[in-house]
């Protein structure tokens, strides 16, 4: 379950963000990647929300710094 | 998500994964028509965000010059965040053979953008440019102002509105010529006044409807600036679905994120309407299309139509498409059938609403339907790229799509009360707006049905000629005829010399000039008023008289009408004292009509071009083009 999560995050953050899937690692976050500006943060959010049918509150949505946190917050939520 | 939820969209994913590798085999093929179409498919299989973000993408990353798609910028000037609904423009767009580009401007600086002739708006040489202002932006009498005392004289701040707007139109039209979109004001979820707000003179409905007219006014007085309806699209999906306040206060994009794509396809829709791409023509199937059952099998008494379902749903779906035909869509009949069944249901049945006149063409046979759409076209004279077949039949659906790609297909659902709503979503007859032509076309075409009959029945085509009584109006633009001029150099492909499109902001600017020679052809007949159906544009320079754009309606083509326009353009040459006429045919596909029209009228072929563009003179000290007497 968590492995399919991480999957299906992982090829959103690199469709949104414009980057090949291999590229989101442990250690992507906000500050080093360039592509994920606070835009890109909220197509991210709405992507997650259509796909995994959630709705994130603003105190979600701001926690969410690194690809490892994303994984983490929609996890709890599904 | 339950884990049965999750492999279930997982499944979908693995036809979507498949859709998509289609899509990029698409993107290399160089095909504009298989590009669409491609997108289309996938964007019916899949309209999540995420699609929308592999589509722009996969686009982004192909080469523009390869993918045959048309580029069109589009500059977005906005009262709040839009930016998140970029990624559906751009998919929309490719489905509809458009490479769009966004300029986009910051947030809420519309006013600054528009008055700055330095601002990257301008800078972007826009093809469109949106006005995306929510209400509170123009005006915040109908929202959180509503109680302050001085903001409650409706007519003021009407006025307000429209002052403020019409003088950023006309500032905007100083700088650029491309059609302008605003929206309108959406009512707000909830009234301040709560139940009692409906009767009140000046109450929050009352405001937003009175604001909302101001805009269509200054909309209509202003010159290619057209209204996106926002109050009707919030209303029809329901303020409360339309808007997230969350992301409205914490990110100010107060829409949505399932609305998005409705908003992008409205704008789409402009596009389509503004680049001539809309439909001009509905195909229909017959049975279990306009009635429920088969004439052929159950007989004329046991078809579904009437007042009972689901022959309730069958009449409405016939009323529906003879609004479309009273709008100006042209109907006709594709059909497995014995002629003589199918005649019968419309003239014996007495729940049939549309009539036999209604359509101005039948093919009803036993062959391929892609066979009698060729022949429509070709008897119908409209373009099989403006024709939109309707069937319930997944196999016919399916023949038509593979054998003619550029036709538009519309596969009704299984159940007939949702035919009318297939039809309203998919949204592929809008134009901008009616004129008298469009209102009268439906009718001209069986008009011109039966000007065709009497050609076969006169002896010489002077006769004909004679016999159809025409009388030609050629008169300069003026304001009531812009729109349709504008419109004619927008959609005419066959008889056209030079398919230059022009927008109506360009057709005045041009009118205007005094070495420019702008004008309409109107033609009437014994069988009725065809209406504004050319177009002349010359300019003089030097000696000579320089035919920009000459163009006819298909509906008269073969009446000698062309005759008639290059006779007056030897009349407007020689009184200006002009020595030469001068012409060129840009060739398309489509313009074969037009190759010939310079060399039948004595023109001397000066110049062929490396695209093949040939360039015609004709010496007016030598001869001239002569008026054929038979127009009144």
């Amino acid at each position: 379950m968590r492995d399919n999560i991480e999957k299906t995050v992982r090829q959103i953050m690199a469709d949104i963000l414009n980057l090949s899937a291999e590229r989101i690692e442990e250690g992507t976050s906000m500050d080093n990647t360039e592509a994920w500006d606070s835009a890109n943060h909220i197509n991210l959010v709405l992507a997650l929300e259509e796909e995994f049918g959630i709705a994130l509150d603003v105190n979600e949505i701001e926690s969410m710094v690194s690809f490892p946190d994303v994984v983490q917050v929609v996890a709890a939520k599904v | 998500m339950t884990e049965t939820g999750l492999a279930s969209s997982l499944g979908n994913g693995d036809d979507v994964v498949f859709l998509r590798e289609l899509f990029n085999q698409a993107v290399v093929g160089g095909d504009a028509h298989a590009l669409a179409r491609a997108a289309q498919v996938l964007l019916k299989a899949d309209g999540s965000r995420q699609n929308h973000r592999f589509l722009r993408n996969a686009i982004g990353r192909a080469d523009s010059r390869t993918s045959g798609l048309r580029p069109y910028t589009i500059a977005l000037l906005s009262s709040f965040s839009i930016e998140f609904l970029h990624d559906a423009l751009i998919a929309m767009g490719i489905a509809h053979g458009l490479a769009i580009t966004i300029q986009q401007s910051g947030f809420n600086t519309f006013r600054q953008d528009l008055l700055d002739g330095e601002s990257s708006l301008y800078k972007a040489k826009p093809d469109l440019v949106v006005l995306a202002v929510e209400g509170e932006a123009w005006t915040v009498a109908p929202y959180g102002a509503f109680f302050d005392a001085a903001e409650r004289d409706i007519e003021a701040v009407a006025l307000t509105v429209r002052t403020e707007l019409a003088s950023l139109c006309k500032a905007f039209r100083s700088r650029c010529a491309a059609p302008l979109l605003i929206h309108n004001l959406a009512m707000p979820a909830w009234r301040k006044l709560g139940i009692g707000d409906a009767r009140e003179a000046a109450g929050q409905t009352a405001l937003v409807l009175r604001v909302n007219e101001a805009i269509a006014s200054c909309a209509g007085e202003a010159t290619d600036v057209h209204v996106v309806d926002y109050a009707g699209l919030v209303n029809r999906f329901g303020a409360l679905s339309w808007y997230d306040d969350r992301m409205r206060l914490y990110a100010g994009a107060p829409i949505a994120s399932a609305m998005q794509p409705h908003l992008a396809a409205t704008y789409v829709q402009y596009v389509a309407a503004l680049l001539g791409l809309a439909k001009k023509c509905a195909v229909l199937d017959l049975d279990n299309t306009l009635w429920g059952g088969i004439i052929g099998e159950d007989g004329i008494d046991a078809i579904a139509l009437g007042a009972t379902y689901p022959g309730s749903a069958f009449v409405e779906f016939q009323a529906y498409l003879r609004d479309l035909h009273r709008r100006g869509v042209i109907l006709a009949v594709a059909s497995k059938n014995n002629p003589s069944d199918a005649e019968e249901a419309f003239d014996k049945h007495p729940s049939m609403l549309l009539k036999r006149s209604d359509f101005a063409a039948m093919e009803i046979n036993w062959g391929p339907k892609s066979e009698s759409l060729v022949r429509l076209s070709k008897r119908l004279s409209i373009g099989l790229e403006h024709m939109v077949l309707i069937d319930d039949n997944p196999a016919e659906c399916e023949e038509v799509r593979r054998s003619l790609p550029m036709v538009s297909v519309v596969q009704l659902p299984p159940r007939p009360e949702a035919y009318v709503r297939t039809l309203q979503e998919a949204a592929l007859f809008d134009t901008l707006g009616m004129s008298v032509e469009d209102r009268n076309r439906g009718k001209l075409y069986a008009q011109r049905a039966e000007a065709e009959a009497l050609r076969g029945a006169m002896n010489s085509v002077e006769d004909y000629y004679r016999d159809l009584a025409m009388k030609l109006t050629i008169a300069p633009v003026g304001k009531d005829s812009l729109t349709r001029t504008a419109q004619l150099t927008r959609k005419t492909n066959q008889f056209n010399v030079t398919t230059l499109r022009y927008s109506e902001a360009e057709v005045e600017r041009r009118a205007q000039e005094p070495d420019w020679i702008v004008a309409t052809v109107a033609v009437e007949d014994r069988f009725g008023d065809n209406g504004i159906v050319g177009v002349i544009m010359a300019q003089a320079e030097d000696d000579a008289l320089m035919i920009d754009t000459l163009l006819l309606s298909c509906r008269v083509i073969g009446r000698t009408v062309e005759t008639a326009m290059l006779a007056h353009l030897c009349d407007e040459a020689q009184r200006r004292g002009l020595r030469t006429l001068r012409g060129r045919v840009i060739p398309t596909p489509k313009n074969e009509p037009v190759k010939d029209l310079f060399a039948r009228h004595g023109f001397d072929k000066v110049d062929v071009d490396g695209q093949g563009t040939t360039y015609w003179r004709l010496d007016l000290d030598a001869g001239r083009v002569a008026h054929p007497p038979w127009f009144a």
